[in-house]
């Protein structure tokens, strides 16, 4: 039988969904009752609370959709290659089930939330933006690392991470280097329709991620090579 | 594949779902950065990337939850990248007094300051839950967390907005 205290972080926790242990505890407890009555309706204060005024921009991605394609004016092949690449990598991830390699996994989940990771171009990304995002992690470039587009920090596991994308043959590989994450020895994955590699690298690893194995082995291989840690 | 959002047609079913979502998601960003502008300019990066990638969602069910994740990205990505000062609670209440004098109600206002004052790591799961409708289980997938640790968050931030409010409580931690 669930205690009061113990009912009271659950409704503290989630008032609008107790659960079945909960809902009999509540049943037979008028204290109880009544503190999750206050809860609920304290939360229907916090919902009026948030419910900030948002301006009207009712054509707001329209707009965005106007200025890009007068910035950036694309060869149709190029916008088809990226929609068939990208579907093909998103659709894997919605489909299919659990992962085996939690790391594996969340790597691919990040790569999912940054849209960039999955356009093919020609596009390269300016080649300082490269050198900043890896010294912001304490990498400096000292070689070729390949056909970079994309280049960012990204919040991955409680740090900030260098996110690249490298255009490839096979497609476009996203690479993550993970100075906070050690693994003990390189390892290569197949999950949600993705190939993968994860290697360790310096003080912690590198992750790669695309259409094959070899491809993303070979990235990974590269980066390495052409960069090195300056504050170990 | 399915692709909903190929094609003019599909293009325009992708303009519309998010001119729809753009309110939450602006709410959204709102209360993660405290500040109008950085949300206004955070959505707008956001859309951007969405767009450039739109043929990369297969699914209109899946839609909310791809923007909202651009979005959180996006605004780790701005504070990092403005170096964005700390400022005090009650210097940000009064930088955005317009969304906050709206309120009707002086419990309403005294509520949304409640909510500022609250650090983010509680805001943040409080702002999903209850204004976008999440289950404990997604905000834990959407935020890195196991859902017992999202639990002990929304909890505190209950608990905390209760005592802020001086709302009458048996000490439950």
């Amino acid at each position: 039988m669930m205690e009061c205290l113990e009912f009271r972080r659950a409704a503290g926790a989630d008032p609008q969904h107790l659960s079945p242990d909960a809902e009999r505890h509540r049943a037979g407890c008028d204290g109880c009752a009544q503190h999750h009555r206050q809860l609920l309706a304290m939360d229907a204060m916090i919902h009026k609370a948030l419910n900030v005024p948002a301006r009207d921009h009712s054509d707001a991605m329209r707009r965005t959709a106007r200025r890009e394609q007068r910035a950036t004016p694309r060869p149709r092949w190029v916008a088809l290659a990226a929609s068939v690449a990208a579907g093909v990598l998103i659709g894997s991830v919605l489909w299919i089930g659990h992962p085996r390699d939690s790391l594996a996994n969340d790597v691919i989940e990040h790569m999912r939330g940054e849209p960039d990771s999955l356009v093919v171009t020609q596009v390269p990304v300016d080649p300082a933006n490269v050198v900043k995002v890896l010294a912001a992690s304490g990498l400096r470039l000292r070689g070729d690392p390949g056909h970079v587009s994309y280049a960012t920090t990204c919040p991955f596991h409680g740090a900030t991470v260098p996110h690249l994308v490298v255009q490839t043959a096979d497609g476009p590989v996203t690479v993550l280097v993970l100075r906070h994450i050690v693994v003990a020895e390189p390892r290569q994955f197949h999950e949600h329709g993705y190939a993968g590699t994860i290697a360790p690298f310096g003080p912690g690893s590198i992750a790669a991620i695309g259409a094959t194995v070899e491809e993303t082995a070979d990235v990974a291989a590269r980066l390495r090579i052409a960069t090195e840690w300056v504050d170990d | 594949m399915n692709a909903p959002f190929a094609g003019k047609d599909g293009e325009n079913r992708f303009a519309q779902l998010c001119d729809g979502l753009r309110p939450q998601l602006y709410r959204f960003a709102f209360w993660l950065a405290r500040d109008r502008q950085v949300a206004e300019d955070v959505l707008q990066e956001a859309y951007l990337r969405a767009w450039r990638a739109r043929a990369s969602v297969d699914n209109e069910s899946a839609l909310k939850g791809w923007l909202l994740t651009i979005v959180r990205r996006e605004h780790a990505r701005t504070f990092e990248r403005k170096r964005l000062p700390t400022v005090p609670v009650d210097d940000l209440i009064a930088a955005d007094s317009p969304e906050l004098a709206v309120a009707e109600q002086k419990d309403v206002m005294d509520m949304r300051r409640a909510i500022f004052a609250l650090d983010e790591e509680y805001r943040e799961p409080l702002v999903m839950q209850v204004l976008l409708g999440y289950s404990t289980d997604e905000i834990a997938r959407e935020l890195g967390l196991t859902q017992g640790a999202v639990l002990t968050r929304l909890f505190r931030a209950r608990h905390r907005l209760r005592q802020q409010l001086g709302v009458g409580e048996q000490d439950l931690e």
